[in-house]
């Protein structure tokens, strides 16, 4: 089982870093697309599925790192200008963590869409009162650099989710899963721990939010903060497997081999077959892909 | 000022009011009783506007009549989706827990699937048709006669329902098994019989109510989200279950937009919408109006 799981990662990220060296433009959009969803779910899974806390909300944090970094390029170089989009998104999740982790449930659930839905119209007006509908960027690196970028994203997402689960941070947070007021009554840092968690998830997707501008070069509100985003991590998490690390990996591989597939033709037969699979895993393979994977090796 | 004062705005805000009460009234009948978080709500708006859309141009039969259309068929849907989806999975204590956690995914699986049937069936271009728009004055305040009718269904069906609550025994086990599941069994409740109803009444509702929009507002596969949003604040101002504070929250959300674009402008109209929405929810989840109902 370890075996598979080395395998699989090791997989992912060789052929990620090598695919840039063949120069194949539609292969590499493959990959990005591919390490953006990983990065993108593992991150999601450091909140959600350690503390089980859905979040349905991340497109807020893609966005903001996206905003901050066509704000900032042309001013600065184009590698301070990503990680200030990823710190924005963080500055985002301290600020709000605290009042929007009291609230449980369902209606965390609705209150993060919520959220990410007013940030969302909150940036239109302002692009709109400022006159700008729609930014372009120049100048970007190539396209090279930023799959290799991503790469680097993804490969670090699932290592963090990796070191969260299996620590004591990790084992904290599986116990606010299990039953937040006894963890709480045991000592459990319940509050902090949950803050920082929510933290750690913003930070990567707001990286991942500025190098999909970077290589767009074209930034708008209501793309960015896109409302499908965070849906389609949370489809991806849940398909893969909650229990594990792999599980969001065997999940963004599948959407993604299976958008391409779709997506160009027919992107409403895309969108249901996402929807059927969704419904489909929830109801019957709880376990999602990950869990699946484990009975075939036999070891349910 | 005089603008603020006018009738116009109050009746526009009426008609907007008693049709957020109407979509909130079927999403809260939903969750009161079955516990299930119904994101899908708004595309059943969007089902039954294009009832009424195709039937009023390919068959000119009058919206009036495609509301009983609209509720037989979201009716219908509601009672597929709980055969086909939370029957057997609402029964067993041990699953249910986890479906009720996860009702809101699984409806979004439901609605990404309608919508995008939709824009398959019909096309992403929006739609319209002309009904019983001719200006009508009464005492200043003009009014066309499709927002009128839409005012006077939306208000009948919700005072209807809560009459039907408050004195209809089948509305006391509907009130019970919202109020508390567990005592209401005891009682002599018959949770089998009380969730499908609920269930099909509430997405028939839904349907009802997109034939109102479709009378005045353009229609397209992708309209239903907004709905569903509008739904969620009145509910969640109102108390989640609870719901004749719901009825009274849609026509308060209905004020509050109205003069609320009235003072600023129109695209601070979503703004308005989510930031209520986010405030509500951060300060006091269990809604302003209401004692929290339990689980």
């Amino acid at each position: 089982m370890k075996l598979f799981d080395i395998a699989l990662g090791l997989g992912l990220a060789v052929a990620g870093l090598l695919v840039p060296l063949s120069g194949d433009a539609y292969l590499m959009g493959l990959v990005f697309q591919l390490a953006m969803w990983i990065a993108l779910a593992q991150s999601w899974s450091m909140l959600s599925s350690t503390t089980g806390y859905l979040s349905l909300g991340h497109a807020v944090f893609y966005g903001i790192g996206a905003y901050v970094c066509v704000l900032l390029t042309g001013t600065v170089p184009f590698a301070a200008a990503l990680i200030a989009g990823a710190l924005a998104a963080a500055l985002f999740a301290t600020v709000i963590g605290l009042p929007v982790l009291r609230v449980q449930g369902p209606y965390f659930v609705i209150l993060t869409y919520g959220l990410a839905e007013l940030v969302r119209n909150v940036v239109m007006r302002i692009e709109s009162a400022l006159g700008s509908f729609g930014r372009m960027i120049f100048m970007v690196p190539s396209f090279e650099v930023l799959v290799w970028c991503m790469v680097g994203l993804g490969i670090l997402a699932t290592l963090g989710a990796y070191a969260v689960r299996h620590s004591t941070f990790g084992a904290g947070l599986a116990a606010i899963r299990e039953n937040e007021v006894a963890a709480e009554t045991i000592g459990v840092p319940v509050a902090r721990l949950k803050l920082l968690a929510f933290i750690a998830s913003a930070v990567i997707p707001g990286a991942v939010g500025g190098l999909s501008l970077l290589r767009t070069g074209y930034f708008e509100p209501a793309q960015a903060f896109d409302p499908v985003i965070s849906f389609t991590i949370v489809t991806m998490a849940l398909v893969g497997g909650t229990e594990t690390v792999r599980g969001p990996l065997l999940g963004a591989l599948g959407f993604t081999l299976l958008s391409e597939a779709l997506w160009s033709n027919l992107p409403q037969l895309y969108m249901i077959v996402l929807g059927l699979t969704l419904i489909a895993f929830i109801l019957f393979v709880p376990r999602g892909l990950s869990g699946l994977v484990d009975r075939l090796w036999g070891r349910g | 000022m005089d603008t603020l004062l006018s009738g116009q705005l109050l009746f526009a805000a009426l008609v907007s009011g008693s049709l957020y009460a109407l979509i909130a009234l079927g999403l809260n009948l939903v969750y009161g009783t079955l516990r299930l978080l119904n994101i899908a709500h708004g595309d059943l708006v969007m089902i039954g506007a294009y009832t009424a859309f195709w039937l009023f141009t390919l068959l000119s039969i009058p919206p009036v009549i495609s509301i009983f259309a609209a509720a037989g068929i979201c009716g219908l849907l509601g009672w597929a989706v709980y055969e086909g989806m939370f029957r057997r999975l609402l029964s067993n204590p041990g699953l249910a827990r986890r479906v009720e956690a996860n009702s809101l995914i699984l409806f979004y699986g439901i609605s990404v699937i309608l919508q995008n049937a939709a824009a398959l069936a019909f096309t992403s271009s929006s739609r319209g048709y002309r009904y019983l728009d001719t200006v009508i004055t009464w005492q200043g305040v003009s009014m066309t006669g499709n927002r009128l009718l839409s005012l006077g269904v939306a208000a009948a069906i919700c005072a209807g329902m809560l009459l039907f609550m408050r004195f209809h025994l089948f509305g006391w086990e509907l009130r019970a098994v919202i109020q508390r599941r567990e005592a209401a069994q005891i009682v002599g409740v018959n949770l089998k019989k009380v969730q499908p109803v609920t269930i099909i009444a509430g997405f028939a509702i839904a349907g009802v109510a997109g034939v109102l929009v479709s009378m005045t507002e353009q229609i397209t596969p992708f309209m239903g989200f907004p709905f569903t949003i509008i739904a969620f604040v009145v509910i969640i101002i109102g108390g989640l279950g609870n719901v004749g504070a719901g009825v009274l929250a849609g026509v308060c959300l209905g004020l509050i937009e109205t003069y609320g674009v009235a003072l600023t402008a129109p695209g601070y109209r979503s703004i308005l919408i989510y930031g209520l929405f986010v405030a509500v929810l951060l300060i006091r989840p269990e809604g302003i109006f209401s004692k929290a109902v339990r689980s």
